[in-house]
């Protein structure tokens, strides 16, 4: 052995170092007409496993979604868990938890695209549809907690009978605006970048099937002037869905910070929720991911560890932000010391279900900081699905510690009454599921990965030279 | 005076696309008789074509006007028609103002980017057009007009540099 070999005792050979560019979906182009018969061919062909999922989901759907809210709407709100003073339940729960997840999806594409992150290109659509379907969910959380579902215009802001316009002061007509003008722009957003994919689908089917492509793609060719209005468009979109996302979930959050109530009344209440929103989505974001590249075919081609170590960073990031806000918003009441700040984390910690406050401190903190610091792990797909599992189980119970716990421990301690859930179990399951449902028809209908984008940027992408090694470089064409 | 035609020239790449436009514009085909049809954005510069331009983001800009004005009617004039004093609060709330208003204003902003691609692009629209689908797998089209005399030398000019085809456009349906 050398001197310079022994005086170094760690170095490796260059070359086992030197990873294979191809790894990298930009630096491993394909023609066009191969990636668009790629796409083409997820979405016609699928097994039987797709067939028995669905089955599954549907039954699902039909029993725990339909059933279970014609049940509630033909038996009224009594055959929930609802009670006094746990007037919003899980429903208000499972409204939060899915604007979380709808948060991601767009915050995810947006922000990369602003910030010219390459390796968005290949799942900015399947992160953008979950913030449509998870839409869906939440208002429709919010309708069977109406009960009496068929008066839901009353929630529409007009003038009544005598003529009084509804109180813009209130935060819950804040929540009416900020979600819907979200739910409209989140799909036009996602709706945008379609245009030029459902035009190439249209140019590969015939009969009926090309009828409705060519119809969805407005006459779209890729004209010059095309491009740019639509790149304009989107750049539009881009910057201004961002400060939306966080005005809709800083909203949500004052539907309950503006409230003095224990537990709620926080002026760091908005952006904990905007990160607590981003937490869960972009958990979302890769438990969805698995789900495409495992279950569709020439998915592994476009969707590739890298893309999963990316978003395992922003997972780790958005982790960590998370526990800083959480820390900030329980210190504070804890120093403070109010009587009823302190009888309520007595029974968040100590109470009879006081196990829910460890499981999502375990889930939302210790799982992913044990897991996601790590390269291999955080890019081993199955895994970073399974950390994302974890983590929206422990949003998820964040949101029932902070919606139906904190509401059981009030000013008044007559009216305190342990909520038990009944038929919004089934409701739960069956908005999980419709989401699910949705999502799978939809990998059928539109083509999930915008393949114009990939081969936008694969034109983008080169290695260069610089002395020994051959180091990826991308070059800013549009 | 001889006939105006128009012809459409078929690259599988971008460096042959790029070197024929040239080439038309020294045979005196100007700029705004030719367009480039291709599945992925390409800039003007990337063909040596001059930008194209958009009316989207002025139009978005009258949107979020249209939208803040909007918002300030929601917050401020419904108040105004019906005075309602809710807990102690002005009856014109500055800060909550900014709530609705900021609101109404993203979604006029958003609504009308949308709305000025439609009207900028010309969508929806469904009749027959100039195009062949090879563009969508990955092919150049551009899309020229030149006067009849001249197809033969230009078909023999583009043909040279790498066309693929060169043949007159033919309008169809999409």
């Amino acid at each position: 052995m050398s001197a310079t070999a022994r005086a170094l005792p760690n170095i490796r050979p260059q070359a086992a170092e030197q990873e294979d560019p191809r790894e990298h979906l930009m630096l491993d182009p394909k023609p066009r007409g191969e990636m668009n018969g790629m796409v083409l061919e997820s979405m016609r062909s699928t097994g039987w496993r797709y067939w028995l999922v669905t089955l599954v989901l549907g039954f699902l759907v039909l029993t725990c979604f339909f059933y279970a809210w014609y049940y509630l709407i033909a038996n009224g709100l009594g055959v929930a868990g609802v009670n006094r003073p746990a007037y919003w339940a899980v429903f208000l729960v499972n409204t939060v938890f899915w604007i979380g997840i709808s948060h991601a999806g767009t915050f995810i594409s947006a922000i990369l695209r602003v910030m010219k992150i390459e390796g968005r290109r290949p799942f900015t659509r399947a992160a953008e549809l979950m913030t449509t379907f998870g839409l869906v969910q939440a208002v429709s959380s919010v309708f069977m907690h109406l009960g009496r579902v068929w008066l839901a215009y009353w929630l529409i802001p007009y003038p009544n009978e005598r003529g009084l316009w509804p109180d813009f002061h209130s935060p819950l007509m804040w929540d009416f605006l900020a979600i819907n003008t979200y739910l409209l722009c989140s799909t036009m957003y996602l709706f945008l970048p379609l245009i030029p994919d459902l035009a190439m689908v249209r140019d590969h089917k015939t009969g009926w099937q090309k009828v409705a492509y060519r119809i969805l793609s407005l006459g779209f060719r890729g004209t010059e002037g095309e491009w740019k209005n639509l790149h304009t468009a989107m750049n539009i979109f881009a910057f201004a869905i961002i400060p939306v996302m966080f005005s809709v979930h800083t909203i949500v959050s004052w539907d309950f910070a503006m409230a003095m109530r224990p537990g709620w009344s926080s002026s760091v209440f908005g952006p904990y929720f905007v990160i607590g929103a981003l937490h869960s989505g972009m958990a979302a974001v890769a438990i969805v991911l698995f789900l495409v590249r495992s279950t569709m075919k020439n998915m592994k081609y476009f969707i590739r560890p890298e893309h999963f170590n990316l978003l395992g960073k922003l997972m780790l990031m958005v982790s960590m932000a998370w526990a800083y806000f959480y820390f900030n918003d329980y210190l504070v009441p804890w120093y403070g010391g109010d009587k009823w700040e302190q009888i309520l984390r007595l029974f968040i910690e100590k109470g009879p279900i006081w196990w829910l406050w460890y499981v999502l401190l375990i889930c939302n903190i210790v799982v992913p900081w044990l897991i996601l610091w790590n390269r291999k792990w955080r890019s081993t797909p199955w895994l970073l699905a399974l950390t994302g599992v974890v983590i929206n189980i422990g949003m998820w119970i964040e949101r029932y510690v902070i919606i139906p716990e904190t509401l059981t421990i009030n000013r008044m301690p007559f009216t305190w009454r342990i909520y038990i859930p009944r038929v919004e179990i089934f409701l739960t399951i069956g908005t999980v599921s419709l989401f699910l449902l949705l999502y799978m028809m939809a990998s059928r209908l539109i083509p999930l990965i915008p393949v114009w984008e990939v081969q936008e940027g694969q034109e983008a992408h080169m290695l260069r030279k610089v002395g020994k090694a051959e180091i990826p470089a991308v070059s800013e064409i549009g | 005076m001889p006939e105006s035609i128009t012809l459409l020239a078929l690259f599988e790449d971008i460096d042959p696309a790029a070197n024929g436009i040239q080439k038309l514009r020294s045979m005196g085909v100007t700029d705004d008789q030719m367009n480039v049809i291709s599945g992925i954005p390409m800039p003007g510069r990337v063909l040596g074509r001059p930008n194209a331009i958009t009316n989207v983001s002025r139009i978005a800009l009258v949107g979020a006007g249209l939208g803040m004005l909007s918002g300030v009617a929601l917050i401020y004039g419904t108040i105004y028609l019906y005075p309602l004093y809710v807990g102690g609060q002005p009856l014109y709330p500055v800060p909550m103002g900014w709530i609705v208003t900021f609101e109404m204003t993203m979604l006029g902003l958003m609504v009308f980017a949308f709305l000025g691609l439609f009207v900028d692009s010309g969508f929806p629209s469904y009749t027959p057009k100039d195009y062949v689908p090879e563009i969508s797998d990955g092919k150049i089209a551009v899309l020229f007009k030149c006067d009849s005399n001249q197809e033969r030398p230009v078909v023999d000019a583009l043909t040279k540099l790498g066309a693929e085809s060169v043949k007159p456009a033919e309008a169809r349906q999409l």
